[in-house]
């Protein structure tokens, strides 16, 4: 009696499956998630209900249990979820259904004989999405929610000796912001940020989804372009500075306009490491600088 | 020779014997279930019993794995009146390895997954269920029934960095039985160390004592 209420009252789904994998006992909690009720999942098969469930992993799992009485652990980083629950969004979170941290293990009656198996399910959904807002808060620059250094210096060392090694087409191209001293002298530094956070949504918007934007540093931004040549990069290039270029920035109420230099660097036989691609980009970067801003020099 | 006085304390020749009997039996049947539950055939190698004190551990195990380069571990503890710790101990690559072996016909639905996680995971899943079947039915053979907390895991790690020689408590007695496994598909092979401490060495030995009189 009292441990019927508990098993009603704890804030945990509780599931009881026989050896056939019909379910026996459906908690509160598995009710109130799930949007049904007990008496409507007794005696069906698991699999009637939740087809998703019917996996290798699972079915293997149930095995052991009933085999040798194992403990088995569906964690949430590999499963996401056993039973597909929707979730009210926790910390605006991406997570379009609940997070669980599952168990599966054996139950015996009294001859100790294993009858039937127990799963719990474990709501940890703030959990992760607290792991995914740090992972975020790693790889991402906080102001304008692009890619931060320490992601690029990561993802382009894994991107290049891939190139390097099936000698595929990759490219990069490396922006800076004309006279953004300027931007922030006259105008202040929030009008600096705002123009920072304007250019790199502007390029965001016109990447692909292979692509990375990166901020690179102060106003320095570099693009990766996997499965693009020079000539591609180069046309990328220049359609980043038009686009920057034929753009009003409003900042309070006051007509803003920048302009970008970009250089264009590709893989080939004379970059050897990561470094030298980015240098290569630098380089041509620096070049447009020379001959008056405003340009993409590319550099091959 | 403090270690065979030591040992004497422990396990008479008897219960030594009979635990190895048991251990046999127990390993054999694990190894046909084991067969069952994931397609693979497991050789589990005759089981080998030794007393020790807790703080010399580290360095019998590691005398036992000082070939791999680097190490996986599944450690997860089991509790009954039978309790300890389980160490598993895989070679290098065998996470690989076993992803192959385990999810080929599931592997899309992990496309998306770092490959370290899947690693991590599927040694812990590999672990759990050779723990599992190795204590339980040892357990059941000896009239326990166990339970066991999640399976921990460290992937490709240095010995050193592996296994803390701190953690271990310095007047405790152990009783580690050890097997080495390999999986007839996939290049996996390892040890698995079963420790059992101090409190459960009384009920052991009565248990094993209980077992030897259905015989005479």
């Amino acid at each position: 009696m009292i441990l019927n209420q508990i098993f009603d009252a704890i804030n945990l789904g509780i599931v009881v499956l026989d050896r056939d994998l019909l379910v026996q006992k459906w908690n509160r909690w598995m009710e109130i998630h799930s949007g049904i009720d007990a008496d409507k999942m007794i005696g069906k098969s698991i699999f009637e209900i939740y087809p998703d469930l019917e996996s290798s992993k699972f079915k293997r799992s149930c095995k052991s249990v009933f085999s040798f009485g194992n403990f088995c652990f569906f964690s949430q980083k590999l499963h996401s979820y056993l039973f597909q629950f929707k979730t009210s969004s926790y910390l605006g979170s991406d997570f379009e259904y609940m997070q669980q941290s599952c168990a599966m293990g054996p139950l015996r009656n009294e001859d100790g004989e294993i009858s039937s198996l127990y799963i719990y399910v474990q709501d940890v959904t703030e959990n992760a999405a607290y792991q995914e807002k740090l992972k975020d808060l790693n790889i991402k620059d906080g102001l304008t929610g692009i890619y931060n250094r320490r992601f690029l210096e990561a993802r382009l060392k894994e991107e290049f000796f891939r190139y390097k090694r099936y000698s595929g087409k990759f490219s990069m191209v490396m922006i800076d912001i004309d006279n953004f001293k300027e931007v922030n002298d006259n105008h202040g530094h929030q009008c600096g940020d705002f123009i920072l956070k304007m250019v790199s949504a502007r390029i965001s918007s016109a990447i692909r989804n292979i692509d990375y934007l990166i901020r690179y540093g102060g106003d320095e931004f570099c693009c990766l372009l996997p499965e693009t040549g020079l000539e591609g990069a180069y046309t990328v290039a220049e359609r980043f500075r038009a686009l920057i270029e034929f753009q009003d920035n409003n900042y309070d109420d006051e007509i803003i306009n920048i302009t970008i230099s970009l250089g264009v660097s590709t893989i080939c036989d004379s970059v050897d490491t990561p470094e030298m691609f980015i240098q290569k980009a630098d380089e041509a970067l620096y070049k447009a600088k020379k001959e008056g801003r405003n340009k993409a020099v590319a550099m091959d | 020779m403090e270690s065979s006085v030591l040992e004497d304390n422990i396990l008479t020749q008897d219960e030594r014997e009979i635990l190895q009997e048991i251990m046999n039996i127990a390993f054999g049947k694990s190894a046909a279930d084991l067969a069952d539950v994931i397609d693979a055939h497991v050789e589990l190698s005759i089981p080998f019993i030794k007393s020790m004190q807790i703080p010399d551990l580290p360095e019998y195990i590691r005398s036992h794995v000082k070939d791999y380069k680097l190490i996986n571990i599944v450690e997860q503890k089991f509790w009954g009146k039978f309790r300890g710790d389980a160490i598993l101990v895989f070679s290098s690559g065998a996470g690989k390895a076993l992803i192959k072996m385990l999810q080929s016909e599931e592997s899309k639905s992990f496309d998306s997954e770092p490959i370290d996680i899947l690693e991590s995971e599927t040694l812990m899943e590999v672990g759990n269920i050779l723990i599992g079947a190795c204590v339980g039915k040892l357990a059941e053979l000896l009239k326990d029934i166990v339970s066991y907390t999640p399976p921990m895991v460290l992937v490709e790690k240095e010995y050193s960095e592996a296994i803390a020689h701190g953690y271990y408590d310095h007047d405790k007695k152990a009783i580690v039985l050890k097997t080495d496994f390999s999986f007839d598909t996939g290049n996996v092979s390892g040890f698995l160390f079963l420790v059992t401490t101090n409190e459960s060495i009384m009920w052991l030995k009565e248990s094993l004592n209980t077992f030897m009189d259905q015989y005479e």
